[in-house]
């Protein structure tokens, strides 16, 4: 989880309140990963324990800012300069849905044309945040989102063209492609 | 909303070929694009979608089925007042982005208006005035002397002067990069939102998404869209 790297990267920027690092955690990044507080003072605690972060004095209202610590801008630095492994990412459900349809002896086409619409959506929507985006960071987030929306939208393009060249899931012919006279237009039928 | 279309396909079919040889490159597609609205067309090479674009445009003619556009059906009309409603209320976007290359940008634009037989005055100051409202400030240059989103960028301006209502671009993106690719969509949206009708095909889907409508094509039907279905596949 990046919550530590994240409250450090904000800390870098100067001494903060908790929350005002939540909020500026939200804004940052679209608010597509909400913190509760809770877990804000829980990440700082270990942050502290760990000694990468200082608490200051609690003000009047019970407060207390927090700066990071020279130890703490070397694991914000270190995790800046780390690349991401892939297989740090959770299974993708609809790539796992996808094998066990074609694995079952089930017709695949209904279930990639049927997440095709629906990412699509999900790109419309994206692409109508994108215009309401506040700040550079916030762009990023939505850019990376619509970005990895593209790439699932050209996987199920790709899996419907490699399914109907394969003769084990083709029901019907592609009239379209089939370089054969008298293969007609297909039966199959459209939603 | 579907009271009034810019365009509309009715059961259109287009066949290439006949007897045996037969194919049929669209199959019973009906669909609606009305004023301030952006449809894209999706779909694998060969479902379809230069075809619907070409027919309606009036660039092509239907096997069956009719093709109205600003109210006109197309089939009525001889080809002399077909080449005038294409003139007049048609505007095309296309990859290659066929701009003069011996004309400078503004003169670009002034072409179709001249053609109509404005005069050059008018033509003159209309292709200012929309060159100005989509961020060309030197419409002096020629096109190899502007970048790739400017040409393309002049090539919607002149799809736009005059009273075009109805847009087709056809990948209309092709080789830009993703933030200018991302301009073109904003100005089609822009002038979306202003009353014009776009009919976009592509097959990017960042770039469809930027429609209130995404029909996918699939062997010359509509296979799936991503809006309460205002068109239906047969």
């Amino acid at each position: 989880m990046a919550i530590r790297q994240g409250l450090l990267a904000l800390l870098s920027q100067g001494p903060r309140y908790g929350y005002q690092l939540r909020s500026e955690f939200e804004a940052s990044t679209g608010a597509i990963w909400p913190l509760n507080i809770g877990q804000v003072y829980t990440t700082l605690s270990r942050l502290e324990r760990d000694g990468l972060v200082a608490p200051g004095e609690q003000d009047a209202q019970g407060r207390v800012v927090y700066t990071i610590t020279e130890a703490g801008r070397a694991e914000m630095e270190r995790w800046l300069s780390t690349p991401v492994a892939r297989s740090d990412r959770p299974r993708d459900e609809l790539v796992v849905k996808l094998a066990m349809a074609v694995a079952a002896g089930a017709d695949p086409r209904p279930v990639i044309r049927a997440q095709r619409t629906a990412t699509m959506r999900a790109l419309q929507e994206l692409t109508r945040a994108m215009a309401g985006a506040e700040g550079p960071a916030q762009r990023l987030v939505l850019d990376s989102m619509i970005f990895q929306a593209e790439a699932e939208q050209r996987w199920l393009d790709h899996c419907e063209a490699v399914l109907a060249a394969s003769p084990r899931t083709q029901e019907t012919p592609e009239a379209t492609r089939s370089p054969e006279p008298g293969s007609g237009p297909s039966p199959d039928e459209e939603f | 909303m579907s009271f009034d279309p810019v365009v509309r396909l009715a059961d259109v079919t287009r066949v290439h070929g006949d007897g045996p040889q037969a194919v049929p490159a669209l199959r019973g597609v009906s669909l609606d694009v009305v004023a301030g609205e952006l449809v894209a067309v999706m779909g694998p090479s060969g479902s379809g979608k230069s075809t619907l674009l070409n027919l309606a445009g009036g660039l092509d003619a239907p096997t069956s089925g009719e093709v109205t556009v600003e109210g006109a059906p197309l089939s009525g009309l001889s080809a002399r007042e077909l080449a005038a409603l294409r003139r007049r209320h048609v505007g095309y976007v296309f990859q290659d982005l066929n701009l003069i290359p011996s004309l400078t940008a503004a003169e670009n634009v002034m072409l179709p208006r001249e053609l109509d037989g404005v005069r050059a005055r008018q033509a003159r100051s209309e292709a200012a005035e929309i060159l100005a409202e989509i961020g060309i400030t030197e419409p002096g240059r020629f096109p190899d002397e502007l970048s790739g989103g400017q040409r393309q960028r002049v090539a919607i301006a002149r799809a736009l002067v005059g009273e075009r209502r109805l847009i087709l671009a056809d990948e209309p993106t092709g080789a830009l990069d993703t933030p200018t690719g991302d301009d073109v969509l904003r100005l089609l949206r822009t002038r979306c939102d202003a009353g014009a009708a776009v009919l976009l095909v592509t097959h990017e889907p960042r770039y469809a998404a930027w429609a209130d409508r995404v029909v996918f094509l699939r062997d010359g039907e509509i296979a799936d869209s991503t809006a309460a279905p205002l068109e239906s596949a047969r």
